[in-house]
Order: C-alpha cells, then structure tokens, then sequence
C-alpha cells in the first residue's frame, strides 16, 4: 500500500501540472461565458419584440391594431405613406425583424367580414440559433392580431357567449403512461424533464472518458520516451501496484474535470436555458413525474454512478494497454483514436436513439461496447428497465477484471519493454 | 568471497533474432565486473534480464544466492539498475525524484531522508537540486540518476553505458563514484563499449559479441593473452 501511494503521488504531481489545469479551468470557463453571452442574448430577444409596421389604410381599425399590439409589449415602428421598399431599408438599420403591411381598404373588408390579404416581411439577418429565434416575431405579431380580429367578429356576430370557450371547446387533461405507472402531466413537461437530467451527464461524461482515457496513454507512453519506465520496472514495486496507482491518478484527475467541467456545462445550460434547470420541486410537476418513477431514488442514483465508474475504469484499462503498445506519445495519440471511437460510437447513438429498439445485431454490438452502458442508464432507470443497467454493471466489470488482468500480464512480462504496433506493411 | 551474481547459460530471444546464446559469467562481491562489445552485442539485453526487466529464455541467474526466475521481487531491494539514456520525470525537482524513489527501498521517513541526503552529495547539483529535472543538462540529470541507483547502497548495481553521451569533466566524476561503489564489498556490474573506460574501471571484463562471451578475465590478463596493449586491440582480437 505504501509503494502505491508513493507511485500515486509521482503520478498526480506529473498529471496535475499547469499544462493540464490552465486548459481545463480555461475550458469551464469558456463554457461558462458562452453560456452567458446566449442568455444575455436571448432574454434581450425575449424582453422586446420589435415590429414594424407599415399602415397604407389609416382608419379606425388598422389604428387599433396597431394600439394592440402595442399593449402586448410589442415595440411597434409605425410608418405610413411610404413605400413598402423605402420601410424595408428602414426596418434593415434597425432591431426589427419584420414588417406588416396593413393594406388600404382593410377596415372596410373587415367592417365586411371578408378575409383580408395581409403581407409580412421577414426580415432574416442571420442564422444562429438565437436569430432564428428572432425570426418568429412577426408570426407572434400576426397570431396577435388574428386573435384580436377573430375575437371581434365573434364578439359582433355571437353575443354573450364566452369567447374563449368558442375558441377553444375542449379542454384536454393529459396523461402520460410509463410502464405500469400513469400520472396527470403533459408529455412535453415528462420529456423536457428527462431530457433536462440527461442533458449534462453524457455531454461531460463524454469529455472525461476521452481526457482520462488520454491522459493514461499519454502517461505510459511518456515513460517509455523519456526513458523512465526501466528503472520504474526495476524498483521493488510490485506491477500491479504499478497499474492501478497510474489508473488511479488518472481516474481522480478525470473525476477532478469532470466536477470542473460540470459546473461550467450547467453555467452553459442556464445561459441557453434562460434560468436555472428544471428540476422536481414544483408540486404538481413533482408528485407526477414521482408517480411515473422518473425522479430517481437512491439506489437507482447508486447504479447509475456505479456504472459510470465501472466505465471509467474501463477506458483506463483500455488506455494502460494502449499505451504499453506506444513508443512515444505521438504514436500513443493513434492508438487512442480508436478507443475515442468506441466512446463517440454509444454516445451518438443514444443521443438520437433507443439502443433497446434498434436491430439486435447492431443493438448488442452496441452492448459489447462497456462505455454505452453508462450513456444507456439513465433512461432506462427512468423507463425502469433495471434489468438492463443491472446486466450492463455485470458485464462492465467482468470486462474490467479481464482486461486489468491482461494489463497486468504485460506490465509484468517483457512485452512492456518489447512489444510496439508494426504499423509498416510486411514486404 | 561471496559470489553478488552468478550467469549460467544465459539465452534470450527476440522472434527469430537469438541476443543472447547462453553466456555465463560470475561476478564477485567488492569486484566491478564490466561487459563490453559493440552496438547490438547482447550486453543491454544481459544487464536487463539481470536487473530483472526481461525474463531469461534459458539458463539461469542467480543474485547473492536468490534465483532470478522466481525470486525477482526479493531482488529488486537490493539491486539497482541505471539504464543507458534513462530519464527522470522532468516536471519533478531533482529533490523530489530522489525522495520519489527512495521511497520504494524504505517504509522509514528517516531512513529515505538519509538515502535522499546521501545522493545530494554524490550528484553534487547543491541549490539545483530544487529545481525542476526538465531544466537540467544531460550531464546534470546523468549524475542525479547515477545518485539515485546508488543511494540505497545496493549490493549489485547494474550500469548501462554509465558515462556515454557525457563530457569530459562529467564522465570523470561519475567513474570516481563508482569506484567508490565498491569500497564496501558492493559488486558492480557495467557495459560499455568505451574500452578505455572500461580498462580503467574494471576489474575484471567479459568480452561479447553477437551474443557470446568470447574472453574473460582481467584487463591485464587480457592483454597479456592477445599481447595487446589496451582492450581495443584485445576486443578487435578477439571478435576476429
């Protein structure tokens, strides 16, 4: 025990450099401000719509729903005898991402209830995510103003009848069914919900596989440039001690980024999000979404975070064997890419996928992938296929026990100092 | 005198490429015993399987009594081993390597206190020391790593090529210390192909070429024998 701690310390003295921290703090950071330049922009779209428009009839009515829209907190430019180009060119200096013309005649064809053509410019100035947002304005203007007219001429034609219940006969009371469990809630609340709790997790656990997984085959391979790993070899440590004090230094330095990279993602998050996550503490919400077992309960927290674990590990023992075929670090890098791919692979996949639902060929290839299995869990401990995490932890730790078995094999034979990839063809 | 290593038939291979093809050779407590051959001879590869990096082929080895194949973990305390071009962790002081390292030969504080203050003075690198390896000159980092394979005071330690790459003045300073070594019956065993080194050093020398030990014996022994008058003309004799 005292020669891996020995080893341990070694080991996060060299992985725990300013060439590893700056980066990683840099990169929370960055996520952090990136996160807060999207919220300070959209709340800045959302706090005021701007809408110009241009009134070519001047009566009465194209007057009123002008003053409509302005008491719906719309920021109305207001142009009369003007051409439609003259605004247009007007409307391109300012905020305004679109403009309604109010044509002439248009009291009198609604005074007529006939369908009055109206024409909307949608002013499109790019094409971020947050401007497309910008470019629904004119359409929230226009359902404003259907709504309004729609309610005069019901109001004309049909008094004394509530308005709303014309427009809107039923009123639907969802329910949403998961396995044997149903609950009083909308689906968009249950997806969005599941979605907001199993946004962050793959994203980060994602970046953490990959960086420890980089971090180990870098450290192997480092021992072999720099020459270090002879002597290392000819100390009275035992090989074993050897590879777990590597992969635990590695696996507390990738847990160490993943805490970092978590705060700064959910900072990235919020910013999108416009406020803090959703989360269980809203009682309706809540006492449905427990009802439907989507709010997960100790043990189920326990799985999961043993499955992410047992992936980690996974990754590290891939990446000690990897490094142990490395001859310096540049060639340790090509021996990570395909371990990135087998993480890229499940993590892809589950994003756009039930892996459970997919043909079995590729559902079990997936499966025999032991990074997928932490990707997988958290939506099935919500659908409540325990079976399948609990399956999924066993087989990642018969995994693990073989390959830190054969990692060992190779850091107490020869093949540590003799064995290298031929990446030259055979002549 | 006590035998620090007997060599019996030593065989290894690399696929088809045969490096070692059963050498044997004895090395006595107090005694530095040197092999020297050229580039690709075998010497590295018998060093490595001595100092217990490499599993032998064939044949056996024995350190102070212990036997090499099922006892290595004992061996490992007592021996120490310097490879050729080794490194040390160069975001590491000098300090703290040593103090790295001693900690696997003591579970006592004091004692790897002791080892880290005996290598300060051997490496000579004073306030350096403190300063991070990657700063160091190969000369700087040859020496501190000489310090450090020396510092437990092993009963057999195992120098590859202890002075190549070094200048004058540094080369110098470490064959004083590992003349030294011997001083209280510690058993030396090095490579080299630089002859004169070696004739200087040693005091008894195997000579090795593509896997076989072709002579053995002391310098003057040598010499005599192929009436030569350094080991360059005996090696170049020899080989033939």
């Amino acid at each position: 025990m005292r020669n891996f701690f020995v080893l341990f310390q070694k080991e996060l003295r060299e992985l725990l450099t300013l060439q590893i921290l700056i980066p990683m703090l840099m990169v929370a950071l960055v996520f952090s401000f990136v996160g807060r330049i999207i919220g300070t922009e959209t709340k800045k779209i959302g706090a005021v719509q701007e809408i110009t428009i241009l009134d070519l009839d001047d009566t009465r009515t194209s007057r009123t729903v002008t003053g409509f829209l302005e008491e719906n907190k719309f920021r109305v430019a207001l142009y009369k005898d003007r051409t439609v180009e003259a605004v247009l060119e007007e409307t391109g200096k300012s905020q305004s991402r679109g403009v309604i013309v109010i044509p002439a005649g248009f009291e009198e064809n609604i005074g007529g209830y006939s369908s009055q053509e109206i024409q909307a410019y949608h002013v499109i100035q790019d094409f971020s995510i947050v401007g497309s947002m910008g470019a629904g304005e004119v359409n929230t203007a226009l359902n404003a103003i259907r709504d309004y007219l729609s309610d005069y001429y019901l109001a004309a034609r049909v008094p004394g009848v509530d308005l709303s219940v014309l427009k809107n006969p039923l009123v639907v009371k969802d329910y949403v069914r998961i396995g044997e469990s149903t609950a009083a809630i909308s689906p968009h609340e249950v997806i969005g919900f599941v979605q907001s709790q199993t946004m962050l997790l793959p994203v980060v656990l994602f970046i953490v596989m990959i960086y420890a997984g980089q971090m180990l085959v870098a450290s192997v391979a480092a021992e072999k440039e720099n020459k270090t790993l002879e002597t290392l070899l000819s100390v009275p440590v035992s090989r074993r001690v050897l590879v777990f004090a590597k992969m635990a230094a590695a696996g507390l330095v990738a847990l160490l980024m993943a805490v970092v990279y978590m705060v700064g993602f959910r900072y990235y998050m919020q910013g999108i999000m416009g406020g803090p996550l959703p989360d269980t503490t809203g009682v309706t919400t809540g006492t449905a979404l427990q009802e439907l077992g989507l709010v997960l309960t100790l043990p189920e927290y326990l799985l999961l975070g043993l499955t992410i674990f047992l992936s980690i590990l996974c990754i590290l023992v891939l990446a000690l064997i990897a490094g142990a075929f490395a001859e310096d670090q540049k060639s340790a890098q090509g021996l990570m890419a395909p371990l990135i791919f087998l993480v890229m692979l499940p993590y892809f996949l589950v994003l756009f996928l039930d892996i459970n639902n997919i043909s079995p060929v590729f559902k079990y290839l997936i499966y025999a992938v032991p990074f997928s299995h932490p990707f997988m869990a958290a939506p099935n401990l919500f659908l409540q296929r325990h079976e399948i995490v609990f399956s999924g932890i066993i087989y990642q730790m018969v995994f693990f026990l073989v390959f830190v078995s054969l990692a060992a094999r190779i850091f107490s034979s020869d093949r540590i100092l003799t064995m290298k990839l031929r990446w030259k063809r055979k002549r | 005198m006590q035998k620090a290593l007997v060599v019996e038939n030593l065989q290894k291979s690399y696929g088809r490429l045969a490096a070692l093809k059963g050498i044997s050779f004895k090395v006595k407590a107090g005694e530095i015993f040197a092999l020297i051959g050229p580039n690709g001879a075998g010497k590295t590869t018998a060093l490595r399987i001595i100092a217990t990096l490499l599993t032998p082929g064939g044949g056996d080895c024995y350190i102070y009594g212990l036997n090499l194949r099922r006892e290595g973990g004992k061996i490992r305390r007592f021996i120490s081993y310097l490879p050729e071009e080794a490194g040390a962790y160069k975001n590491l002081t000098g300090h703290g390597y040593l103090w790295f390292m001693a900690g696997f030969f003591t579970p006592d504080r004091k004692e790897r206190k002791e080892f880290v203050a005996t290598a300060s003075q051997i490496c000579g690198l004073k306030e350096r020391l403190h300063d991070k390896i990657g700063s160091y000159s190969k000369g700087m980092t040859r020496r501190l790593l000489l310090a450090r394979a020396v510092m437990t005071r092993p009963k057999l330690a195992i120098l590859d090529e202890p002075t190549s790459g070094l200048d004058v003045i540094n080369a110098l300073e470490i064959r004083d210390q590992i003349r030294e070594l011997t001083g209280s019956g510690r058993a030396v065993l090095l490579s080299s192909h630089n002859m004169l080194e070696i004739e200087y050093l040693s005091d008894r020398v195997a000579i090795i070429d593509k896997g076989i030990i072709h002579e053995t014996g002391t310098p003057e022994e040598l010499k005599e024998k192929y009436r030569a008058r350094n080991l360059e003309e005996v090696f170049a004799e020899a080989v033939k």
